[in-house]
């Protein structure tokens, strides 16, 4: 009874069971039986729009359908190269330019980088402070380009530490990650562990990890975490970005995660997933002209300000060069050496007259500072024309009476002077550059006949003698084969006039009758009659000439001594010579 | 790959790290450094066309004042109970810490009877052999300083775990 009792109740369940296995079959397999056949066109209805739905939803489809594609294309182009080929052929040309392209502007962009980097200032000072905080220039520079950088992320089974996937930004420092991820689920357990108080509350979870260059994002799942190596300060949004990440993994990978045994090959296709979380953001530039390469310009500013001293320096020296040549063209200066050591020390090494202009004058009145200049001056005799005249000019002074003018260069005295005056002025000024042969003319000057005599007889005998002496010393020299009296002649011949009309008076007074006597000469070169004929009529030219300016004819004698033979002297004798002869009345 | 995660367990100063150390990098310290908390080392193992890489958890010795925790045995594919030649006391404890591991997982242990180059101050007699062989997987008696058994141990216990994992996968 009591057991009947017991049976009853479940009587009409078992009778319900019944009439559901009569209808659907054992376990439903009518149905599912009758769905089965239909299964086919059921799926393919809706399966484009339940892809569509479900990737809208959350994204799912493709990161399923990712490594799917991956693999046919993999198969493709592994057994079907040639039609893969042939179908990407049109791309490939575009493709390369564009990749060459790409290259060449990132490679661009990198050198301007690196240069920018190693030229500026800022630059200089990150190398100093990377070196100074013992870590990589690179790893500074990203510290101080990124506000925030996602360097490295890991898939870690939460149950046993093991590492199931990891992505790193540079794909390098992937050897350690197994053991950093192990590392970190100790630490993680210890917290856990270590802060429990009571056993009803869910275990303390560490979120995060900072070190001095890391912050590491630590986002758990139920069987797995997400654990992101951030340089610098990382916003909320890679937080989540990770619980996105996390969501999705375990969305995905349910089965694998709760069947995981060691083996993490069927986590490989999580890359992607994982990828999504390497997150970046670059520092916004604080101001534009950060850009500017500070140090560069002021290498460059030194650079032309050196450039523009030493030119400017150079064009000064020039200048003064310039100037101080100047002195050369003075009369009496001749510049022997110009050194500039700068412009406030020139050593300037000089030939002056002593009749020339004063060196430190000259300099003070050209606007030059002559207490700058080391002057090393030594003394010479200058025939410059100007000095020539200076000189005349002082010698003539002492001499009121004579006037003078310059013909040419040639210095032209007037005036009335006595005799011995007039020896005295000739004599200076043949010391100082003048002489009758080259630039003096004496004709306008006139000798004082009446001057009272007070001289003695003895004096006037010196006198006379010295005059004779004068005319036998002037000689007239022929060019070969002529008989031309030249101009220089003529002066001579002049001269010779004057020291006749001189003695004139002497000899009256002395009464001493004289005649000149005029004797011309030949080389030996030609014939002997020939030379004879022409030593003559030389001798008769010069007596000519003296005719016309007013010695009597029957004062003079001429004769033509032909060729005269004398060692080293007869093949150039061509001359006129002059000799008084003398004698005293009885 | 295929990871495994490894712990060793024992009394303080058996020699746990001295272990994973000659047994990772092939050397031996004399030097005692007292492990806190706890260290992992990798060492990938070839066994049977594959790799099998060890990922060791050595943990910190337990004594009456460090009480044996179970949080770092979590998801251990194994692990290693390492005891001492020259102190019986290191038995018991070891044996202690088995019986405590054994409530939180039921993967294979291993008995390493550690410092065999030293002489030994205690002996397991037939039955207490017998009797723990019932409690272990296996059993090695190993040095870390002269490294005899180490690497032994070390593969044995990979094998196991593969075939362990094969008989999981069939049942």
């Amino acid at each position: 009874m009591s057991s009947h009792a017991a049976k009853e109740p479940t009587e009409p369940e078992q009778q319900l069971e019944t009439v559901r296995t009569l209808i659907l079959g054992k376990e439903n397999s009518r149905i599912t039986q009758s769905i089965e056949k239909d299964a086919r066109r059921i799926v393919a209805d809706v399966i484009t729009e339940a892809l569509h739905d479900r990737q809208k939803k959350d994204n799912s489809v493709d990161k399923v359908l990712q490594p799917l594609v991956e693999d046919s294309v993999k198969h493709s182009v592994a057994h079907n190269s040639e039609q893969m080929v042939s179908s990407l052929y049109p791309l490939v040309g575009s493709l390369v330019r564009k990749s060459v392209a790409a290259f060449l502007s990132d490679f661009m962009e990198k050198t301007n980088q690196l240069l920018e980097n190693s030229l500026t200032v800022k630059g200089l000072k990150w190398r100093f402070k990377a070196r100074q905080s013992g870590v990589s220039y690179a790893h500074y520079v990203a510290s101080q380009t990124f506000v925030y950088r996602v360097e490295h992320v890991f898939l870690i089974h939460r149950e046993t530490g093991l590492l199931l996937n990891s992505v790193a930004l540079d794909n390098e420092n992937k050897s350690d990650a197994d053991i950093i991820s192990a590392m970190l689920t100790a630490i993680n357990d210890f917290v856990g562990d270590s802060f429990l108080t009571e056993h009803e509350r869910p275990k303390e979870q560490l979120q995060a990890v900072s070190t001095d260059n890391f912050n590491l994002l630590i986002k758990p799942g139920p069987s797995a975490l997400v654990v992101a190596a951030v340089s610098g300060n990382p916003p909320q949004s890679i937080s989540n970005q990770l619980q996105l990440t996390v969501e999705n993994i375990h969305s995905l990978y349910s089965d694998e995660l709760n069947s995981f045994s060691g083996d993490n090959q069927d986590f490989d296709n999580s890359d992607n997933l994982l990828r999504d979380c390497l997150l970046s953001e670059q520092k916004i530039k604080t101001s534009k002209q950060k850009k500017t390469p500070w140090f560069a310009w002021a290498i460059l500013v030194l650079v032309l300000l050196y450039t523009g001293y030493q030119a400017l320096n150079w064009l000064k020296v020039t200048e003064l060069k310039e100037k101080i040549m100047r002195l050369d063209n003075q009369p009496g200066v001749i510049i022997k050496q110009l050194i500039i050591n700068d412009l406030n020390n020139i050593t300037l090494d000089i030939l002056r007259d002593p009749d020339a202009l004063n060196i430190r004058h000259w300099l003070n009145s050209n606007e030059m500072n002559a207490k700058k200049f080391n002057i090393i001056e030594r003394s010479y005799y200058s025939l410059d024309p100007e000095i020539l005249r200076q000189r005349a000019q002082l010698i003539i002074k002492a001499y009121p009476n004579i006037s003078f003018n310059w013909q040419d260069n040639t210095l032209a005295l007037a005036g009335t002077l006595d005799i011995t005056k007039t020896e005295q002025l000739l004599n200076t000024l043949a010391i100082a550059g003048f002489t009758t042969e080259d630039n003096l003319v004496t004709e306008q000057l006139q000798l004082i006949s009446a001057q009272p005599i007070v001289e003695s007889q003895q004096v006037k005998q010196q006198i006379f003698d010295e005059l004779i002496g004068r005319i036998a010393a002037i000689q007239l020299n022929f060019s070969v084969a002529s008989e031309e009296i030249t101009p220089k002649m003529h002066s001579s011949l002049q001269r010779l006039y004057q020291y006749i009309r001189q003695l004139e008076p002497l000899a009256q007074e002395l009464k001493i009758n004289f005649g000149l006597l005029i004797l011309g000469s030949s080389d030996n070169t030609g014939y002997k009659a020939a030379n004879n004929i022409i030593s003559t009529k030389r001798a008769s030219n010069a007596a000519a000439i003296l005719q016309q300016k007013g010695l009597a004819k029957d004062k003079m004698f001429v004769l033509g001594l032909g060729q005269v033979d004398i060692i080293n002297i007869s093949s150039r004798a061509r001359t006129v010579m002059f000799n008084v002869m003398y004698t005293n009345e009885m | 790959m295929i990871q495994k995660k490894i712990c060793l367990l024992g009394a303080s100063s058996v020699g746990k790290t001295s272990l994973v150390q000659q047994f990772v990098e092939g050397i031996f310290n004399e030097k005692y450094l007292t492990t806190i908390g706890v260290k992992v080392d990798r060492k990938t193992l070839p066994i049977a066309n594959q790799e099998i890489n060890f990922m060791l958890w050595d943990m910190e010795g337990n004594d009456s004042y460090n009480v044996f925790q179970e949080r770092y045995l979590r998801g251990a594919a194994g692990y290693i109970i390492v005891v001492d030649q020259t102190r019986a006391s290191s038995l018991h404890e070891g044996l202690d810490i088995h019986t405590l591991a054994q409530q939180v997982t039921n993967c294979p242990a291993i008995l390493a009877i550690n410092k065999n180059d030293l002489p030994a101050t205690w002996h397991l007699d037939d039955s207490e052999n017998e009797s723990y062989k019932k409690l272990f997987d296996l059993q090695f008696s190993t040095s870390a300083k002269t490294g005899s058994n180490v690497e032994e141990m070390f593969l044995a216990l990979a094998k196991l775990l593969v075939r362990f994992e094969k008989n999981d996968i069939t049942t």
